[in-house]
């Protein structure tokens, strides 16, 4: 019957939560990770994060995270309580990043249906080692207490609380008849409405959704709830309701103290709990609930008499932690959030876009229309309808452009990461600065860009940077430098990766293209520019460094980099001085979807090419067409020549121009390479919405996609790189 | 007992539409190419449109015409005739395009002119002749013959008339290369 309640949906919530929780745990860590020991805000954060992550882990079941994520957070919590002054902070950020490593893969596993069985027990084992170590100093017998603990500590429902003055705390306790059948989803019922009220719920047993076993329990030993409302019991009573199935309802308010004991408390109670008790009763409840504060007024006195000498027990600190006070600030961001940001599954935001792709066009279909064209229509107040609804289109165009847009910030945090480990490994001191981190890019894009720029970044901290002492010996400050930046410019993104490290070595690229045969036999070395030096780091099995380290130095690293950038229409661009550093910089534009493009017509086919790579279109003479024997064909414009592409004799198409006066070139450029386009005429400009080409249709070369064109009618996309090749 | 047997069989059509499955079954959409009238089982088509604009896609196999925009969607149309090896006719204003869905890819098919819906039981649907003057090319997209009064439908197995073997091949590079995108 459990099936019954959705648990994937659950489920996805779960991973989505705690993914960004461990987004943010690592920018947390990162940020002071050069900082002698981390400030008394972030440990609580760390900790609060973990305890979350426990604490949905253990109702999903996932028990390894949960057990590892219960470590972290019980050597969080000696921190947090006996400020210990000599933690080696490196090591602990180590730690911590090892952990999210391990949780982030667990729950990799788990969104691609594997059930998650990574081994906690390595990463618990060097926690405790490390909690071990840095609780020497001032409490040596804890030691023992701590893996005792580990699964003592009761798993908690976690409703996001909201603690204020006028909250009101109830234990509640519900006992089913022993007939009921599925308790566990009238108890369900139960908490799903109490949650309307609920700044705070606790219930036992926890798992009662997933569990079908906890039914049992629930018979036996009824149903324990912990609420913390501003509701009066009358109303508490009302939500839960009377129905056939329960026997019993009792609700007594109780303190927070005594709220934030946790079931512990009732625990100890449940033998005086008399099944029959009637409404009546209640009453005398109270006064027994008051007297039991009383004695647990004393309990808590004990661990306040001597904190240093007790021995940490997770199972304590948990609900200790949870003082109404300090949930106030988290509770509060979580609600601000709620009401600014709505999350969107991506397909839907796609479809918007395609939608509003077929408005643009077909808004061109209408403004354009040929009806219109008859001479003699008074079209005044049609115009001026037209212009609004432009404006509008326009502006709509905008705003979905804007929601698909992601600050790089995450990307770049991801880089903070690598230098991070990759530094620490290689024994080289780094430091990475960040600028322009909340540039806006397309979600697409973003997708794209970040596995080259993790490779470009571990060129520059690997092969780029000295080590420590080379650069004390050529007068550079030891700490090595990595600065990431990015800016828009023009429509296009600016990605740029400088380090002050030693440069590219003109000589070495050069011998080492050399022995790989990339070199170009009738071109003497000389005669390579550095550019074009440094380009041939790009190419398929070109690396310099002579030691294939861990991080990079395979080989396969930069020509990886140059296709996926040029898959989305980015360039790279390298810039180097020997022993001053290196600047690797990705020009990529800002979204795929709508680009710019110059309509052209060749024979009756009508073609589209990008903007961005033209260059200019020119009418050329025939007496400035150079041919070739074998056909290859040249043109002189103003001194240059370029290679000439018919495009109708490139497709083999029907009735195109053949005179070269009677069409028009346009010269392309493309990674420094320039060639001459020849079409029929061109047609005009246009914002044009990229499709595919029906994947049933073999792949032509030159062509990227299609689009529809302002007559409804579909003009083919040139990719200006196909040609070039 | 007619009613009883109305009935039933009204109870029939319900609960096969409940099902979901084969109300559509026995139903061929039969079209003409050549001499010859052809029949697609129904479930595979969408919808039939008039001729229109075909933007033609170099370097393609012959009987791929082109795309054609479909109300915002961009789908290939196939030229059934060239598809069959046959000659080529010229298109008119009985000229149609058959947009079918076959395993999620939606390709036109034209053909010279639409014939009707008929409905062709199982027990009248014979095998292909194996030998005989039925050329080879054409066999291996008919899968069988079905026999409505005195006149005869090939029956079309659009898996194959969409997808050659070395076809699909080619489209499994494509599909590769589309992932690696």
């Amino acid at each position: 019957m459990a099936e019954e309640f959705n648990t994937e949906g659950m489920l996805d919530i779960y991973l989505f939560e705690n993914q960004q929780l461990l987004e943010q745990l690592q920018e947390i860590v990162l940020e002071q990770k050069d900082a002698d020991c981390f400030d008394e805000d972030s440990i609580n954060e760390i900790f609060r994060t973990m305890h979350t992550i426990k604490g949905s882990s253990g109702i999903m079941m996932f028990d390894n995270i949960t057990a590892v994520s219960h470590k972290l957070e019980d050597v969080f919590y000696y921190l947090r309580e006996s400020n210990p002054d000599n933690v080696p902070h490196v090591k602990l950020v180590e730690h911590v990043l090892e952990v999210e490593d391990f949780i982030s893969n667990e729950l990799e596993k788990i969104r691609n249906g594997d059930t998650p069985d990574g081994d906690s027990t390595k990463i618990i084992a060097k926690l405790d080692k490390f909690l071990d170590e840095i609780k020497k100093g001032p409490a040596e017998k804890d030691s023992d207490s701590i893996p005792e603990n580990v699964h003592e500590e009761p798993k908690q429902f976690y409703i996001a609380p909201v603690a204020t003055s006028a909250s009101r705390f109830f234990k509640i306790y519900i006992t089913f008849f022993p007939e009921t059948e599925m308790a566990n989803v009238h108890a369900y019922k139960t908490v799903y409405a109490l949650k309307e009220i609920a700044e705070d719920l606790l219930y036992s047993p926890e798992n009662i959704i997933s569990d079908e076993t906890s039914s049992d329990i629930i018979l036996q030993e009824g149903f324990r709830l912990l609420l913390q409302a501003q509701s009066t019991e009358e109303e508490i009573r009302e939500l839960i309701g009377v129905g056939y199935d329960i026997k019993q309802v009792d609700i007594y308010e109780c303190k927070a103290e005594e709220f934030l004991r946790g079931f512990d408390f009732v625990e100890i109670n449940e033998a005086q709990i008399d099944l029959d008790s009637t409404v009546e009763d209640i009453e005398s409840r109270k006064q027994e609930a008051q007297q039991e504060e009383g004695e647990e007024a004393e309990n808590e006195k004990k661990p306040e008499k001597k904190p240093e000498s007790k021995p940490i027990a997770p199972g304590d600190f948990v609900i200790k932690s949870r003082e109404p006070g300090k949930q106030k600030k988290l509770a509060r961001d979580k609600a601000k959030e709620k009401t600014s940001f709505i999350s969107v599954s991506v397909s839907k935001m796609d479809q918007l876009m395609e939608l509003i792709g077929e408005l643009v066009i077909s808004e061109s279909v209408v403004l354009q229309n040929p009806d219109l064209k008859v001479p003699g229509l008074n079209l005044n107040n049609f115009n001026k309808a037209a212009v609004q609804m432009s404006k509008i289109s326009t502006d709509l165009q905008n705003v979905i452009m804007s929601m698909r847009m992601v600050p790089l910030t995450n990307t770049f945090q991801k880089m903070n990461r690598i230098v991070f480990d990759v530094s620490r490994k290689l024994g080289k001191d780094i430091e990475l600065r960040m600028i322009g981190e909340q540039t806006e890019v397309d979600k697409n894009i973003i997708e794209h860009i970040s596995d080259p720029l993790m490779h470009l970044v571990r060129n520059s901290v690997d092969h780029g940077i000295e080590s420590a002492e080379e650069r004390i010996d050529s007068g550079k400050p030891e700490k090595g430098k990595v600065i990431l930046s990015a800016r828009t410019e023009a429509g296009k993104v600016w990605i740029s990766v400088e380090d002050d490290g030693k440069g590219l070595d003109r000589e070495k690229i050069l011998a080492k293209a050399r022995s790989q045969g990339l070199l170009d036999e009738n071109k003497p070395e000389e005669a390579y520019t550095d550019k074009e030096v440094y380009q041939l780091i790009t190419l398929p099995g070109f690396s310099t460094n002579e030691q294939v380290t861990e991080y990079s130095g395979r080989g396969v690293g930069m020509d990886v980099v140059v296709q996926n950038i040029q898959s989305i229409g980015g360039t790279l661009d390298i810039e180097s001085t020997p022993g001053v550093g290196s600047i690797m910089s990705l020009k990529i534009p800002l979204t795929l979807a709508i680009i710019d493009g110059i309509v052209m017509e060749t024979g009756t086919s009508s073609f589209v090419m990008e903007t961005g790579v033209i260059k200019q279109f020119v009418r050329v003479r025939e007496d400035m067409m150079i041919h070739e024997p074998n056909g290859d064909e040249y043109v002189m414009i103003r001194g240059e020549c370029y290679p000439v592409i018919r495009l109708g004799d490139w497709y083999g198409l029907k009735n195109y121009q053949t005179d070269v006066e009677n069409g028009i070139m346009i010269i392309l450029e493309v990674e420094d390479k320039k060639i001459c386009l020849f079409v029929d005429k061109l047609v005009g400009e246009q914002e044009i919405v990229v499709k595919p080409i029906p994947s049933y249709i073999k792949k032509v070369k030159g062509l990227s996609g299609c689009t529809q064109l302002g007559d409804g009618s579909i003009a083919l996309i040139l990719d200006p790189g196909g040609l070039i090749d | 007992m007619d009613v009883t047997s109305e009935q039933d069989k009204l109870v029939e059509t319900t609960e096969d539409i409940k099902n979901g499955k084969d109300v559509q079954k026995g139903k061929y959409m039969t079209f003409k190419s050549g001499n010859e009238y052809y029949g697609l089982e129904i479930q595979y088509v969408i919808e039939i449109i008039q001729l229109q604009a075909i933007t033609v896609i170099p370097e393609t196999d012959d009987y791929i015409k082109g795309i054609i925009n479909l109300r915002g969607k961009v789908i290939p149309v196939i030229d059934v005739r060239l598809r069959f090896k046959q000659e080529s006719f010229e298109y008119n204003d009985r000229t149609c395009i058959i947009v079918i869905n076959v395993k999620s890819t939606v390709v036109g098919l034209i053909v010279e002119s639409i014939a009707e819906v008929v409905e062709i039981k199982e027990e009248n649907i014979l095998p292909p002749p194996k030998i005989g003057r039925t050329e080879k090319v054409q066999n291996k997209y008919v899968y069988g013959i079905g026999k409505v009064g005195d006149s005869v439908k090939l029956l079309l197995d659009p898996d194959k008339l969409l997808n050659d073997v070395e076809l699909s091949v080619i489209e499994q590079v494509n599909e590769l290369n589309d992932e690696e995108e």
